[in-house]
């Protein structure tokens, strides 16, 4: 069993002084405008990945994006559920980042793609959805404290958007036990102390494949309320926002977290449950194919913090 | 095997077995998927990152070669030599030897070395930043050849061809030579060595002066501005020199610490 992490020797996750709690992904797109308008947010979000190399003119643009803004690290490549181990290499590139940049906080995703082929080690790129088996569940607590012990710092986790499920792996004598992802999630959390990055558009994108391809007969929209009043608000440490799409094709119909188009009106009244269940939690409009205009993210970062201040207010009012 | 990682082997070869016919039987078998519906959704994200991925390294190949068939040459490659690491920009340093063993690419020659020069300027963006220190060019008026060293710009490369590979690249990043000129120089099998450099943050290439391409490489090994001067006599050195500082290609110069290089000696 993975030792718990103590919390002692960590800074916690970043705080936002602010009451504005609300920033955007910072593509490559945006790099000179954002440096040039300052626009007001609570931070930028920038993939970990990106930002490796030693030195170059990306590493100078975050260095100008720091000096203006809180940054949040979140990492697409750690692959934290790989049965193979976590790639030190990488671990080594982020402690070097995280100590260079100081971000508010750092992520990645329960996911997994590391692997050996032929002998030889492979990286897919992609996140790749584990079983919630407990076999799973070991190896992604040991790689978060791995990771933890190394930073010196709180890590959070994101929850999947997975076009796959894994069947249960069954024994002879008994089937082998399945987590529900919630229970999965606040395991790991508790385990290890890291945070929960909880994506709501994931959370509504996989309640819209469960239906369309698993045959679930669940309205999506109280999935995803069902799957937030699951989790504890002290484990959520961020949320996502983003747009996602519908693919039909020869090979059948799916939706897709493409993270290209402004968030939809369901995924808007998920969110409003998210913020009324776990407080004015930092949040991030994703942006990352087809990427608009500045002035675009910046509109639905907006609508986020207007959501915000509306539950901040129902709940000062309540109180 | 554990049981996680037989299921999570099952899914990278799904992923990069090509073709993935036998790869998805056995996939089958461990997830609930009508038609492999999200696996085929996850391959075409691969192939979509393998494309991007390889443009941003390889612009000029990719223009040379056209979108469908560089996208078709993306995908070869990461079915053939997939990423190793989470970090893709590490990935696709194995173009220029594939398109060397590509047999419908034989009538392109040139590719291989135009990738080599990509490669070096991919990898030369993100090198380790490094100031010039001009007051240092004054130990060549106070230091024998012997004992001292030129420090060069982050990601300095030099890429020998047998093809105009410099110019290829040039003309089509930094518009010089004209395409009409590199294409000129690419009918008459024109030789050049190419140099790569990063003047502050912008990558740099161009067409190597004579005996420059030996001296680089002798500096890139750490030799003495001796050792460099005797392995590229045909370095016009004074001619050189103040080229090479004011493009940033080189930063400064450096005593040999005897101790420490006893090779130098």
């Amino acid at each position: 069993m993975p030792r718990p992490v103590s919390e002692t020797s960590r800074n916690p996750v970043g705080d936002l002084a602010s009451a504005d709690r609300v920033g955007i992904g910072w593509r490559h797109l945006h790099y000179a405008e954002l440096l040039e308008r300052q626009p007001s947010l609570a931070f930028l979000e920038v993939h970990t990945e990106n930002f490796f190399a030693p030195g170059g003119a990306a590493l100078a643009v975050l260095e100008q994006g720091r000096a203006h803004y809180p940054i949040s690290l979140h990492g697409v490549g750690l692959s934290l559920g790989s049965a193979v181990g976590l790639d030190v290499w990488h671990l080594d590139q982020l402690a070097s980042l995280v100590q260079r940049i100081e971000p508010v906080r750092v992520s990645d995703h329960a996911c997994f793609a590391r692997g050996v082929l032929q002998g030889k080690p492979v990286h897919a790129a992609d996140l790749l959805p584990i079983p919630f088996s407990t076999e799973a569940l070991d190896v992604l607590c040991a790689h978060v404290n791995q990771v933890q012990d190394r930073l010196q710092r709180v890590f959070m986790v994101e929850n999947l958007s997975a076009y796959l499920r894994w069947k249960a792996p069954s024994t002879p004598s008994e089937p082998e036990r399945v987590w529900l992802e919630t229970e999965f999630l606040i395991t790991l959390a508790r385990r290890t102390g890291c945070q929960l990055l909880v994506d709501v558009n994931n959370i509504y994108v996989n309640a819209l494949n469960a239906r369309m391809r698993f045959g679930d007969l669940a309205d999506p929209l109280q999935s995803c309320r069902d799957w937030l009043d699951a989790i504890p608000a002290e484990v959520v440490g961020e949320l996502h926002l983003a747009g996602h799409c519908y693919v039909s094709d020869a090979h059948g119909d799916i939706v897709i977290d493409d993270h290209g188009s402004r968030v939809c009106d369901p995924v808007w009244d998920v969110y409003r449950h998210a913020i009324a269940r776990f407080g004015a939690v930092p949040t991030l409009i994703e942006w990352d194919t087809d990427v608009p205009a500045l002035d675009v993210l910046l509109d639905e970062a907006d609508r986020a913090r207007s959501h915000l201040l509306a539950s901040v207010q129902a709940q000062e009012r309540s109180a | 095997m554990s049981t996680l990682a037989h299921q999570q082997q099952l899914l990278l070869e799904a992923l990069f077995a090509w073709p993935a016919g036998y790869a998805i039987k056995n996939i089958a078998i461990e997830i609930d998927d009508t038609g492999v519906r999200g696996l085929k959704a996850y391959q075409a994200n691969g192939h979509a990152l393998a494309h991007s991925a390889l443009q941003a390294a390889y612009p000029v190949v990719a223009q040379l070669m056209g979108d469908e068939s560089f996208a078709d040459l993306a995908r070869a490659l990461w079915h053939a030599q997939p990423p190793t690491r989470g970090d893709i920009a590490q990935w696709g340093g194995g173009l220029p030897g594939f398109l060397e063993s590509s047999a419908q690419l034989q009538d392109e020659p040139y590719l291989p070395d135009v990738a080599r020069v990509e490669w070096a300027l991919h990898r030369c963006a993100g090198a380790l930043d490094a100031e010039p220190d001009l007051a240092t060019f004054g130990l060549l008026t106070t230091h024998e050849p012997a004992q001292v060293q030129m420090r060069l710009a982050p990601g300095c490369a030099v890429v020998r061809s047998a093809w105009p590979a410099a110019s290829i690249v040039g003309a089509h990043l930094e518009g010089s030579p004209s395409l009409q000129e590199a294409g000129a120089q690419l009918r008459r099998g024109e030789a050049q060595d190419a140099v790569v450099w990063r003047a502050g943050l912008r990558p740099r290439v161009r067409l190597a002066l004579d005996g420059e391409h030996d001296a680089l490489q002798a500096l890139l090994q750490g030799k003495s501005l001796a050792d460099v001067l005797d392995t590229a006599p045909a370095l016009d050195f004074g001619l050189w020199l103040p080229l090479a500082v004011q493009s940033g290609l080189v930063l400064g110069v450096t005593p040999i610490d005897a101790a420490s290089n006893p090779a130098q000696n």
